[in-house]
C-alpha cells in the first residue's frame, strides 16, 4: 500500500512541476505588464536618461522578454527570488522569515476549522428531524455569509476588547522573546523548554486562527450531514444495525468513514482558499507572516517579494491538494489497486 | 415448543389519512433446525416480516396486534435495548445485496472483527483465528488472505459466503435470510443456497428464507407461508403446497412460472398488479379479491380467516373458492413460431469486442478484456433467440454491439441485407429503423420528466423534417394498443404506472419504428412472477401478429424455454453451445451448460 501511495505522490509531483512552471510565466507577464517601472522607482529623480539606461542594461531588462523570463528562473531554482526594492534584502531571505508563522497560522485555521466542522457535521445529522436542526441551519447560513476579515473584528470586539481575553496583536507579548530555532515560533517554545512564551503563543493564534476559520466550518457541517444523510440508508449501514452494532458506533464507525470521503474533497479546496485568507487576518491582527510582508510589498511596489510571495502561494495550495489527496487515498481503499 | 411464533401480528401505518395494516393476522412458527420459507412478490410484506422481527420498523410503522415470542419471550414487550442485544448474537441476518452490506471502507478482516468483539470474543488474535475458521466453514478459498481484503476486491458470490460467515459465526438460534441469492447468478445461487442448507442442517438454527421464488423455496424449505397484500394466504409443507397448491393466489403463482421441464403450455397471467399499501385500505375483505378468478361478492365484503385443511395445512378463504379454482394451469399448448425458412433477418459472424482501458499507477496499460469473441448468431423472420449466460458472461456486451453502442473489433453485423458494423453515427439511420432495444430497467430507462405518448414515440424526434405532434399521437395510440395499455396512459408519467405497465411502455417505444429485429436485454428480470408472465404472453402475441424477430438476453433458462425456439448459451464472451431449445435443455453438450441447467431450481 504504501508503495501505491508513494507512486501516487510521484505522479502528482511530476503534474505539479508544468503548473509551477505556468504559475511562474504567469506571475512574471503580470508584473511586467503593470504600470511600475523599477528602474525609475531604483534611481534619484535627478538621474539623467545614461544613468537610467546603464541601469536598465545592468539589470538586464534590455534583453528580450524570454531571456529575462530564463535568467529569473535560472535564479529561483538556486534559491534567488531577487532583492527586495524596499528592503534592500534577499527576497528568499524576507519570505523565509515569515513563511513560518503564516504557516503555523494556516494550519491552526485548518486544524479549527475541522475540529469544529466534523463534530458540527455529526451534531445537525443527529439533530436531523429536530426542531433545533432549523436553529443550527440557520446559525450555520449566517457563519457562511461573513467575511473572515468580518470575523476577525468581530472576535476582536467581543474576546478582545468587551470581554478582555485572549490577545489580538502580534504572536508574543512585546516584553517576551524567544530565539529562533526553526522560525516555527510554536515549535521553537518547546525546543527551548519555554512552556510559558508556549502558552502564549498560542492564546495569541487563537482569535486569527479562529477568524480562518470561522468561514469553512458551516460547509464542512453541511456537506458532511448531507453525505451522512446519504450513507445512512446503505444496506452497509443497516447491516451493521443487524449485527447489533450500536447506533452511535454505527454512525461513527460505519456512516462517518464513508461521509467524509465528499468533505475531504470539499476541505482540500477550502485550505487552499484558507491559506489565501491569512493576508487580511494577518493584516488586522498584525501578524507577522507572508501576508503582511505582501501587503507591505504591494504598497511599495516592490516587484521582487510580490513574485516571490505569488510563487510561494501557488506552491503552498499545490502541496495542500497533494496532502489532500494522499489523505484520500489512504481513507477510500477503492483507489487503491487490488494486489 | 417453537424457536419463533408470530401470532396473529399486525403492523399497521397510515396511508392518505387512513390507518392502514401492512401486515394482517400473519401467523408464523419456526422451531429450532427448522428451515421455514416466506413466498411473496414485491409489496407483499415479506421483507416487512424481517424488519419485524429485527425491531426495525420503518419510521410510522408499528406492531398494533400480536406477539413475536421468540425463545418464549415476547419480543415486542422487550427493551429496546435488549433487542438490540440479540441482533447478531441470537438472531443473524442474510441480506439481500451482498455486494453493499459489507462497509466499503473497512477490510473483510476489520468488519469480521468488530462482530467478533460484539459478540463477546477477547483477543484480536482469537478473534482473527476464528473469523478464518469462518471464512472456512463458507468454503472460500485462502481465508487469511481473505481478510485483507475489501469488499470491491470480491465478487457477489464471495460476499454472501462471507457475510453467510458471519451470520453463522455466533451460533445464531435464528437467521432470517432476506432473499439472499437474488442478486446473484444461478450457478452462484444454487451453491449459496447449497451451504445454506450445509451450515443449517449441520446446527440447531431455525432459518426464515425470505424469497420470490416460490421454487426455490419449495427446493430447499420444510415449510412454505406463500404471502399476499400483508397476508399468508396459505401455509404447509413445501412439497404439498408446490405440489397441491389450494389458494388461488397459490395456483396462479405455480401457474405463472414457466418451468424447466414437462410440456410447454400458455400461461395463465392473473390480471392487473397486486395493490400497494395505500390501496389496502379500500380492501376490508380478501385482499386478494379483484384479481382473483374465482371470486364473488362475498369475498370482497368479508374477511377471510385460514383454515385448517389438512394437518400443518392452513388456507386462507372459504371453501367455495378452492374447489372451484381447479381451472388453473394452462390454457392449452402454444402456437408454435412460424419459422420461415429463409434468409435470416439478423445476421452476425465473428464479432469480436475487446476492452482496453485504463492504465494503473505506473502509467502501466493493464491486460486487456476481452468481452465478445468470435460470436456468430442467425435470427429467422419471425424467431425469437435466446441469449444465455451469467453475469460477465458478455452477453450485454453483444446487444450493445447490435445496437452500435459499441463499435465491433471485428466480424460483421447484417440485418435485413444491410451491413450495420460500421460506427454508429455513421450507420444510425438505418439502426433506428431496422434494430431496437428494449432495456432492462424502465424506471430508469425512460425519463421521469416526459409523458408516456411523448416517451413511447421518442425515435420519431430524429426525423427530418421531425414528426409533427399529431401524428406522433396517433402513432402513440396505435402503440398503446398494441402493447395493452389503457389509453388515458398517453399523458401520464412512468411514475404514475405500476411496473409491468411501465415495462409495456418500455416495449411499446422500441416498436415505434416497426423495427425487423428486437434486441430485449434481461426485460423480465425486474418483474414479479404475475406480471412476467403478462409481459411474456404480450411478446407471444406480438410475434404471432408481427411476425417480429427478437434476441432474448436473459439468465432465467425457464423464461428463455417459454419463449425461444433457439438458445445460445454464452460463457465468458464465447457461445460455447447454441441449438434448438428443447434440445440443448434436454441433452446439453458443453459443461457449462450442464452446470446451467443442474443449478435451476
Amino acid at each position: 500500500m504504501s508503495g501505491e501511495i508513494l507512486g501516487i505522490v510521484l505522479r502528482r509531483i511530476a503534474v505539479a512541476i508544468p503548473l509551477m512552471l505556468l504559475v511562474s510565466i504567469l506571475v512574471f507577464i503580470v508584473l511586467r505588464l503593470i504600470p511600475a517601472d523599477p528602474v525609475a522607482m531604483s534611481m534619484p529623480p535627478n538621474a539623467t536618461n545614461e544613468d537610467i539606461e546603464a541601469l536598465r542594461r545592468e539589470m538586464g531588462l534590455h534583453l528580450p522578454v524570454m531571456h529575462q523570463y530564463a535568467i529569473w528562473l535560472g535564479h529561483i531554482l538556486e534559491g534567488d527570488l531577487g532583492r527586495s526594492i524596499a528592503f534592500g534584502q534577499p527576497v528568499f531571505k524576507l519570505i523565509g522569515q515569515s513563511l513560518p508563522a503564516t504557516i503555523e497560522l494556516a494550519a491552526f485555521g485548518a486544524l479549527f476549522a475541522t475540529a469544529i466542522g466534523l463534530p458540527g457535521g455529526i451534531l445537525l445529522f443527529r439533530l436531523r428531524g429536530r426542531p433545533s436542526e432549523q436553529a443550527v441551519d440557520v446559525g450555520s447560513t449566517l457563519m457562511m455569509s461573513i467575511p473572515e476579515f468580518l470575523w476577525a473584528l468581530f472576535l476582536i470586539l467581543v474576546f478582545g476588547v468587551a470581554f478582555n481575553l485572549l490577545p489580538f496583536a502580534g504572536r508574543l507579548p512585546p516584553d517576551m522573546t524567544i530565539p529562533k530555532v526553526t522560525g516555527f515560533l510554536l515549535l521553537d517554545c518547546l525546543l527551548t523548554g519555554d512552556f510559558t512564551a508556549f502558552l502564549e503563543a498560542i492564546r495569541h493564534m487563537l482569535l486569527p486562527a479562529l477568524a480562518l476559520a470561522l468561514g469553512t466550518v458551516p460547509l464542512i457541517m453541511r456537506l458532511l450531514r448531507s453525505s451522512l444523510l446519504d450513507v445512512i440508508g446503505e444496506d452497509y449501514v443497516t447491516m451493521a444495525r443487524l449485527r447489533g452494532v450500536p447506533e452511535r458506533r454505527v454512525v461513527n464507525r460505519h456512516a462517518l468513514r464513508n461521509a467524509l470521503l465528499p468533505t475531504l474533497s470539499l476541505m482540500g479546496v477550502q485550505f487552499g482558499f484558507l491559506f489565501g485568507g491569512t493576508l487580511l487576518v494577518e493584516v488586522i491582527y498584525s501578524y507577522p507572516g507572508l501576508g503582511n510582508l505582501m501587503v507591505e510589498a504591494v504598497r511599495n511596489t516592490d516587484l521582487p517579494i510580490i513574485q516571490g510571495a505569488a510563487l510561494v502561494f501557488a506552491l503552498a495550495v499545490l502541496t495542500i491538494n497533494l496532502a489532500v489527496d494522499v489523505v484520500y487515498i489512504v481513507v477510500n481503499p477503492k483507489l487503491r489497486r487490488a494486489r | 415448543m417453537s424457536l419463533l411464533a408470530l401470532n396473529d401480528v399486525n403492523v399497521t401505518t397510515e396511508a392518505g389519512g387512513r390507518p392502514v395494516d401492512v401486515l394482517r393476522d400473519v401467523s408464523l412458527a419456526i422451531g429450532r433446525g427448522e428451515l421455514v420459507g416466506v413466498v411473496g412478490e414485491s409489496g407483499a410484506g415479506k421483507s416487512m416480516v424481517g424488519r419485524l422481527i429485527a425491531g426495525m420498523l420503518p419510521r410510522g410503522f408499528a406492531a398494533s396486534r400480536g406477539s413475536v415470542t421468540f425463545r418464549d419471550r415476547d419480543l415486542l414487550a422487550m427493551a429496546p435495548r435488549e433487542r438490540t442485544g440479540l441482533l447478531g448474537d441470537a438472531i443473524a441476518f442474510v441480506p439481500q445485496h451482498p455486494m453493499t452490506s459489507l462497509n466499503p471502507v473497512l477490510s473483510l478482516g476489520a468488519q469480521f472483527d468488530e462482530h467478533l468483539r460484539r459478540l463477546g470474543q477477547e483477543g484480536k488474535a482469537a478473534r482473527r483465528e476464528r473469523a478464518v475458521a469462518a471464512l472456512d466453514s463458507v468454503h472460500l478459498p485462502r481465508p487469511a488472505d481473505l481478510l485483507t481484503r475489501f469488499p470491491h476486491q470480491l465478487s457477489g458470490g464471495q460476499c454472501q459466503r462471507a457475510l453467510i460467515a458471519m451470520a453463522f459465526a455466533g451460533k445464531p438460534d435464528l437467521i432470517i435470510a432476506d432473499e439472499p441469492t437474488t442478486a446473484l447468478d444461478v450457478i452462484t445461487q444454487a451453491r449459496v443456497m447449497e451451504l445454506i442448507d450445509e451450515l443449517q442442517r449441520d446446527s440447531e438454527t431455525g432459518l426464515l428464507f425470505i424469497t420470490h421464488d416460490l421454487r426455490l423455496a419449495a427446493q430447499h424449505c420444510q415449510r412454505i407461508a406463500v404471502m399476499y397484500a400483508g397476508e399468508i394466504v396459505e401455509t404447509g409443507p413445501a412439497a404439498a403446497l408446490l405440489g397441491d397448491p389450494l389458494h388461488p393466489y397459490t395456483r396462479s403463482l405455480v401457474a405463472a412460472n414457466p418451468g424447466i421441464g414437462g410440456p410447454v403450455r400458455r400461461l395463465t397471467a392473473l390480471p392487473d398488479h397486486m395493490p400497494g399499501l395505500s390501496g389496502f385500505a379500500d380492501l376490508p375483505g380478501c385482499r386478494f379479491a379483484p384479481r382473483c378468478p374465482v371470486r364473488d361478492e362475498a369475498c370482497a365484503a368479508a374477511r377471510t380467516a385460514l383454515t385448517e385443511v389438512a394437518p400443518g395445512r392452513f388456507v386462507r378463504g372459504a371453501g367455495a373458492c378452492r374447489e372451484a379454482a381447479s381451472a388453473a394451469a394452462g390454457q392449452g399448448d402454444l402456437p408454435d413460431a412460424e419459422i420461415a425458412a429463409a434468409a435470416p433477418i439478423l445476421s452476425v459472424s465473428g464479432l469480436g469486442k475487446t476492452f482496453r482501458s485504463g492504465r494503473d499507477w505506473l502509467g502501466r496499460r493493464r491486460a486487456p478484456v476481452v468481452a465478445v469473441d468470435g460470436v456468430s448468431l442467425d435470427i429467422a423472420p419471425g424467431e425469437f433467440v435466446g441469449l444465455v449466460g451469467e453475469s460477465g458472461s458478455g452477453k450485454s456486451t453483444v446487444a450493445r454491439l447490435l445496437l452500435g453502442l459499441e463499435t465491433p473489433d471485428d466480424g460483421r453485423i447484417v440485418v435485413d441485407g444491410q451491413d450495420i458494423t460500421g460506427p454508429f453515427q455513421r450507420t444510425a439511420k438505418q439502426r433506428i429503423a431496422l434494430i431496437q432495444m428494449i432495456f432492462q430497467d424502465p424506471q430508469s430507462a425512460l425519463n421521469p420528466r416526459q409523458r408516456i405518448g411523448r416517451l413511447v414515440t421518442q425515435s420519431m424526434e430524429v426525423r427530418r423534417p421531425p414528426a409533427r405532434w399529431p401524428e406522433r399521437l396517433e402513432r402513440a395510440r396505435d402503440l398503446l394498443g398494441q402493447t395493452g395499455l389503457p389509453q388515458d396512459t398517453i399523458g401520464r408519467y412512468p411514475v404514475q404506472v405500476s411496473g409491468g405497465q411501465r415495462q409495456r411502455v418500455n416495449i411499446a417505444r422500441a416498436l415505434c419504428t416497426a423495427p425487423k429485429v428486437l434486441v430485449a436485454d434481461e426485460i423480465v428480470s425486474g418483474l414479479d412472477v404475475s406480471v412476467q408472465a403478462q409481459i411474456l404472453n404480450l411478446l407471444l402475441d406480438m410475434r404471432a401478429q408481427r411476425r417480429i424477430s427478437m434476441l432474448f438476453i436473459s439468465h432465467d433458462l425457464s423464461v428463455v424455454r417459454y419463449l425461444c425456439s433457439r438458445v445460445a448459451i454464452m460463457n465468458r464472451g464465447r457461445i460455447v453451445e447454441q441449438g434448438p431449445t428443447e434440445e440443448v435443455f434436454r441433452t446439453p453438450q458443453h459443461d457449462y451448460t450442464k452446470a446451467l441447467l443442474a443449478a435451476v431450481p
